[in-house]
C-alpha cells in the first residue's frame, strides 16, 4: 500500500444511458493493463446495456460495472466507482457520488447534454464533486463536440472549455490536438495503445491556436502566474496551464472538456492524464460527518490515517466467500484485525480480510488508510452504514430515502426458486434502500416495492440470472395513499364488559389535514381527563390507524390528531383500552374529514426529434399528463411533464412506436397529488373487486 | 381570498385598467426596461393573474430553461401567498399550474413560423389553448416588422393577447413619445406599452402607451426584493 494520497484518485464515470460509459470504462481498464482484451457492449437500449454488462461480467469474471475497480496510470492509483446509468437507481448514483472525489461526465457527441446528464449534474453539484467532461462518440454521424461544449454552458451552466480539438470527425476521426502541449495525438496499434505525437496539421493550426487562446483566457482567472505570463507574452507551459485549470476544476468553476471515441480507441489515454492532472486527491476534498452526540452537528473529517476511523459502506456484493462490503475510509485506518463499530446498530465488528478490487482479481491488503477504497469480507451490514472506531459517534450524512411508489407481487415457480428468491430479496433490500420487500398478510404473496417499473423489472431479471430464481409477476400496483381534506371532531368511548376485567377509555378531539408531515399528534389535555400514562397508548392507537384507511385500505398520510378531552376508569382503563378507543375515534372522524386518494406523480422527460413533438405531447396528454414545458434544442426537443405513475405502464413501447424509436424518456418520482374523482371511483371499484377475489 | 390578494397586487390593475383583460383579442402589450430591472418578474405576475382568472398562459422564453421559468412562477406565487397556510397554497398551486405551459426556444432557433407550428399542434390536439401569451427575450431590433405583423395576425386569428419584454438600453436615443428610436418601427402594433424604471428606493412602473390620461399621473411602486406591487407613488 502506497501511503501517498496525492497520487490517489477516486473517480466516478457518470453518463446518460448509451453514452458509452461501459465502453469507456473497459478501454480505461485495458490501457491501464487491468484487462487484456476488449469486447463490445451488445445491447443498445438502456435495459439491454445494463443487463449485457452484467452478463459480460459474469461470463468473463471481471468487474466492468463493479462498485469500485482499481487501476494504475503513470504512477497514480485510480479507483473507478460505478455510477448506475438509469434514473430509477438514483439513490445508488447519489451514494456513489458521496464516495468519489471527482467525476468524468461522459457525453455523446451527437446527443449532447441529455436529460439524464442534467440529473446527474445536479447530483454532482449537490455533493460538490469536481468534474471533467469527455465528449464520446466523435466517430458517429452528426458528431459535434463544440455543440456539446456549448450545451454544457447553456444547459448545465458549466464554464466548459475544450482541452482538445478533434482531428477529423465522424468516419474521419483520427485523433485529437492537445491544446495544452499543442501536439497532434494519434492512436496507433491494433487497440489504439500506441500514442504518436506529431506537429499539428496545417489545416487545423489556426483553429487550434484560437481554441488554445480561449483555454488560456479561461484558465488565467485561477492563476496570477498564468495571467502574468500572458501579459508578459512569455511562453506558457502545459504544466502552468494544467495547474491553473486544476485550481478552477477543484472549485467547480471550470470544466475541462476532453474528446474522442472510446469505441474507436481514440482519446482515452489523454483523458486518463486529465484525471490525474485535474481531479482532486482525497485530502483536497472536504468530507463532513454528523455528530450523533451533538444533535447531528456537522463535523469536518480530517483525511488523516492516525485519527479514529470513519468509513462508509457504500455497496454490497455477493462474492464467492460471502458478502463483500465496499468501503470508503474517510478518516483513520481500517486494518485487518482491528475492531470497528456499525453506528446504525452499535454492533462491534472485527475486521477480517481486507481487499482491494482489481478488475479481474482481488488483492489482500493489511489496511486501508484514509482516502482509500477497498472491500471487507464477512461483515454483516447494509448499504449506507457508517463504521467508526469504538467511542466515536459520527455518521456520514444521512440521505433522504424516498418511499417506494410501485409494487409488484411475485410468485416463485417452484421450491428451489422459492429458496433462491428469498436469498436474492434479502441481498437486494440490503443493497438498495429504495427496494423493499414484504409478505402481504392477506394474500400471502411476496410483494416487492421500488421506484419505477424498470427498477423492479431489473431486479426480477437479476433474480433469474444471478440466483436462478424463476418467478412470475403480477400486475404492477401503484402505491396510492389516502389523506383527509378537512377538520373533523371525534368523541369516542370504548367500553367493553364481557366478564373479567372490563375495558374503558374515552377520547375526544379532532383530526385535521397537515401538509408537510405524515402524522402529528398533539396532546392538549389539561387536568388529567386522560391520565398521563395512557397518552402514549392513545398516540399508538392513532398511529396504527394510519397504516390502512378504513375503506380503501391505502396508507394514510398528512393527518394531525389533537386530543383535548376524555375520560378514564380507575379499574377498567388500560393501555389496550385507550389504543382501542383511539382506533375507534379515528374511524369515527376519518370519513367525516372527507378523505381523498393521492397518487404518485412522476416527472417524465422525453427527448424527441422536433417532428414528433406534437405526437409525444399527445401521448403524454392522453395519460393525464400535465406538460410543464417544451424546450427546442434544434436537433432535439425536450418535453417535461408530470404524469401519474398509474398511466405510465408500457409507455416505452408506445413511445417507441410513435417516434420510430427515435425518442427516449426518463422518469423519476416527483410528488403525490390528489386523484380526480372519476379515477378515484375506478380505484375504489378495483379495490372492492380485489377484496372479493381474495376472499 | 388568495384571488383577491393577487388581484390587489397586480400592478396593471392599479394603473387604471379596470377591465379584466388589459389587452383585447389579438392585442400586443410590452413591458420595457433596462436589464435586471424586473421585466420577467412583472410579466410572470401578470401570467399568474391570468391563471388565477382560470385562463391559460403560454410562456415563451428565448433565454431561460423550463425549470428556471417554473421557479419564477413558483416563487412569485409563494411571495404573494405567504400569508396563507401551506396546505391551502399547495392545493391552489396544483390547481392553477395546469393553466400554464412553458415553451423554450433557443434565440438562434426561434422564428415566428416555428412558434406558429408549435402553437397549432397544441391547440389542434386540444392539449393547450392559451388565452394569453408571454414572449420573453424577443429581439425587436433584429427580427424586423414583418414577422411581428404576422404574429399579430396569428394572435388575432387565435384570439390570443401577447405580452412582450422589451430590453431598453441606457444612453439610447429616445423619440418624443419616450420610446427608443429602434422600437418605433413596430410601436404601432402595440396597444399597451409600460416602462419599468429603477429609482433609489425601488422599481416604478408607468404607462407609455394605452390606458386613460389619468393613468399617466400614477406610477406604481414595486418592491425590488419580491417584485410585487407595494403601492402608488
Amino acid at each position: 500500500m502506497k501511503p501517498d494520497d496525492k497520487k490517489v484518485r477516486n473517480i466516478g464515470i457518470s453518463a446518460h444511458i448509451d453514452s458509452g460509459k461501459t465502453t469507456l470504462t473497459e478501454r480505461i481498464l485495458y490501457y491501464t493493463k487491468r484487462i487484456h482484451a476488449m469486447h463490445d457492449v451488445k445491447g443498445k437500449d438502456g435495459v439491454g446495456a445494463t443487463m449485457d454488462s452484467m452478463e459480460l461480467e459474469k461470463e468473463r469474471g471481471i468487474t466492468i460495472a463493479s462498485a469500485a475497480t482499481y487501476c494504475e496510470w503513470k504512477g497514480y492509483e485510480i479507483n473507478i466507482i460505478d455510477t448506475p446509468g438509469h434514473v430509477d437507481f438514483t439513490i445508488e448514483v447519489e451514494r456513489s457520488l458521496r464516495v468519489l472525489d471527482g467525476a468524468v461526465l461522459v457525453l455523446c457527441a451527437v446527443g449532447g447534454v441529455q436529460s439524464q446528464s442534467i440529473t446527474v449534474d445536479q447530483q454532482m453539484k449537490r455533493y460538490k464533486v469536481p468534474c471533467i467532461a469527455f465528449v464520446n462518440k466523435c466517430d458517429r454521424n452528426g458528431a459535434n463536440p463544440f455543440r456539446v461544449i456549448n450545451q454544457l454552458k447553456t444547459k448545465l451552466g458549466h464554464n466548459a472549455v475544450a482541452m482538445q480539438i478533434p482531428i477529423g470527425l465522424e468516419t474521419q476521426t483520427e485523433g485529437v490536438v492537445d491544446l495544452a502541449t499543442m501536439k497532434a495525438l494519434y492512436f496507433d496499434g491494433e487497440m489504439g495503445e500506441v500514442i504518436r505525437a506529431e506537429e499539428i496539421p496545417q489545416s487545423l493550426l489556426e483553429e487550434a491556436k484560437a481554441k488554445r487562446e480561449e483555454l488560456i483566457e479561461a484558465a488565467s482567472l485561477f492563476s496570477d502566474e498564468l495571467t502574468e505570463a500572458v501579459l508578459e507574452e512569455r511562453g506558457i507551459t502545459a504544466q502552468l496551464l494544467y495547474s491553473a485549470l486544476r485550481k478552477g476544476t477543484l472549485k467547480r468553476e471550470i470544466t475541462p472538456v476532453f474528446m474522442g471515441s472510446a469505441y474507436k480507441n481514440k482519446g482515452v489515454q489523454p483523458l486518463l492524464d486529465g484525471v490525474t492532472y485535474l481531479l482532486p486527491c482525497p485530502s483536497e476534498v472536504q468530507n463532513v460527518a454528523l455528530d450523533m452526540e451533538k444533535n447531528e452537528e456537522p463535523v469536518v473529517l480530517a483525511n488523516d490515517s492516525e485519527k479514529p476511523v470513519v468509513a462508509l459502506a457504500f455497496k454490497l456484493e455477493d462474492g464467492k466467500y460471502g458478502q463483500l462490503t465496499y468501503i470508503r475510509v474517510y478518516q483513520g485506518t481500517v486494518a485487518k484485525g482491528s475492531t470497528i463499530v456499525n453506528v446504525r446498530n452499535g454492533k462491534k465488528v472485527k475486521v477480517g480480510r481486507v481487499v482491494r478490487m482489481h478488475a479481474d482479481q482481488m488483492e489482500d491488503v493489511e489496511q486501508l488508510p484514509a482516502g482509500y477504497i477497498g472491500a471487507l469480507f464477512g461483515i454483516e451490514c447494509s448499504s449506507g452504514d457508517t463504521f467508526v472506531s469504538p467511542g466515536v459517534h459520527l455518521t456520514m450524512t444521512s440521505m433522504f430515502v424516498p418511499k417506494p411508489v410501485i409494487s409488484l407481487a411475485i410468485v416463485p415457480k417452484d421450491n428451489k426458486s422459492q429458496m433462491a428468491m428469498a436469498k436474492a430479496l434479502n441481498r437486494f433490500s440490503k443493497e438498495d434502500p429504495t427496494f423493499k420487500t414484504y409478505v402481504d398478510p392477506e394474500t400471502s404473496e411476496t410483494i416487492i416495492e421500488g421506484m419505477g417499473e424498470l427498477h423492479l423489472d431489473i431486479y426480477v431479471e437479476r433474480m433469474k440470472r444471478e440466483y436462478n430464481a424463476e418467478v412470475t409477476t403480477g400486475n404492477p400496483r401503484v402505491a396510492y395513499r389516502e389523506t383527509i381534506t378537512q377538520r373533523a371532531d371525534f368523541n369516542y368511548t370504548h367500553k367493553k364488559q364481557t366478564g373479567g376485567a372490563g375495558q374503558f377509555g374515552r377520547i375526544a378531539g379532532y383530526i385535521e389535514p397537515v401538509s408537510d408531515d405524515e402524522f402529528v399528534f398533539v396532546n392538549e389535555i389539561f387536568g388529567g381527563a386522560i391520565p398521563t400514562q395512557y397518552i402514549p397508548a392513545c398516540e399508538k392507537g392513532f398511529r396504527q390507524s394510519m397504516a390502512k384507511g378504513p375503506k380503501l385500505e391505502f396508507p394514510i398520510t398528512g393527518v394531525k390528531v389533537v386530543i383535548n378531552d376524555g375520560a378514564s376508569h380507575p379499574v377498567d382503563s388500560s393501555d389496550m383500552a385507550f389504543q382501542a378507543a383511539a382506533r375507534g375515534a379515528f374511524r369515527e372522524a376519518y370519513l367525516r374529514a372527507k378523505p381523498v386518494i393521492h397518487e404518485p406523480i412522476m416527472k417524465v422527460v422525453v427527448e424527441t426529434p422536433p417532428e414528433f413533438q406534437g405526437a409525444v405531447m399527445g401521448l403524454l396528454n392522453q395519460r393525464r399528463g400535465m406538460i410543464i414545458g417544451s424546450q427546442d434544442e434544434g436537433v432535439m426537443c425536450v418535453i417535461e411533464a408530470q404524469v401519474p405513475l398509474a398511466e405510465m405502464f408500457g409507455f416505452s413501447t408506445v413511445l417507441r412506436s410513435a417516434t420510430q424509436g427515435k425518442a427516449q424518456f426518463t422518469m423519476e418520482f416527483a410528488l403525490y397529488r390528489q386523484v380526480p374523482q372519476s379515477i378515484a371511483e375506478k380505484i375504489a371499484l378495483e379495490v372492492a373487486q380485489n377484496k372479493k377475489s381474495a376472499a | 381570498m388568495l384571488n383577491k390578494e393577487i388581484n390587489y397586487r397586480n400592478p396593471l390593475v392599479g394603473l387604471g385598467y379596470e377591465t379584466e383583460d388589459i389587452l383585447p383579442d389579438g392585442g400586443f402589450g410590452a413591458v420595457m426596461a433596462h436589464a435586471g430591472v424586473g421585466k420577467t418578474a412583472l410579466l410572470v405576475q401578470m401570467g399568474l393573474n391570468t391563471m388565477l382568472r382560470d385562463k391559460k398562459v403560454l410562456h415563451v422564453s428565448l433565454h431561460d430553461a423550463v425549470s428556471k421559468v417554473d421557479v419564477w412562477y413558483h416563487e412569485l406565487f409563494q411571495n404573494i401567498a405567504h400569508n396563507f397556510n401551506d396546505a391551502a397554497v399547495k392545493e391552489y398551486w396544483e390547481n392553477i399550474q395546469p393553466r400554464r405551459f412553458i415553451m423554450i426556444f433557443k434565440e438562434e432557433n426561434f422564428s415566428v413560423p416555428k412558434l406558429e407550428e408549435r402553437l397549432t399542434e397544441l391547440m389542434e390536439q386540444n392539449i393547450f389553448k392559451p388565452h394569453t401569451m408571454i414572449i420573453d427575450g424577443f429581439k425587436f431590433d433584429e427580427i424586423g416588422r414583418k414577422p411581428l405583423a404576422h404574429l399579430k395576425e396569428l394572435a388575432g386569428k387565435r384570439a390570443i393577447r401577447i405580452w412582450f419584454t422589451v430590453h431598453a438600453h441606457r444612453h439610447e436615443e429616445r423619440a418624443p413619445n419616450e420610446l427608443p428610436v429602434w422600437f418605433l418601427h413596430v410601436a404601432d402594433l402595440f396597444e399597451v406599452i409600460v416602462e419599468l424604471a429603477a429609482e433609489n428606493d425601488g422599481v416604478f412602473i408607468k404607462a407609455i402607451k394605452g390606458g386613460t390620461p389619468a393613468d399617466f399621473q400614477t406610477s406604481l411602486h414595486l418592491d425590488p426584493s419580491t417584485m410585487l406591487v407595494k403601492g402608488s407613488k
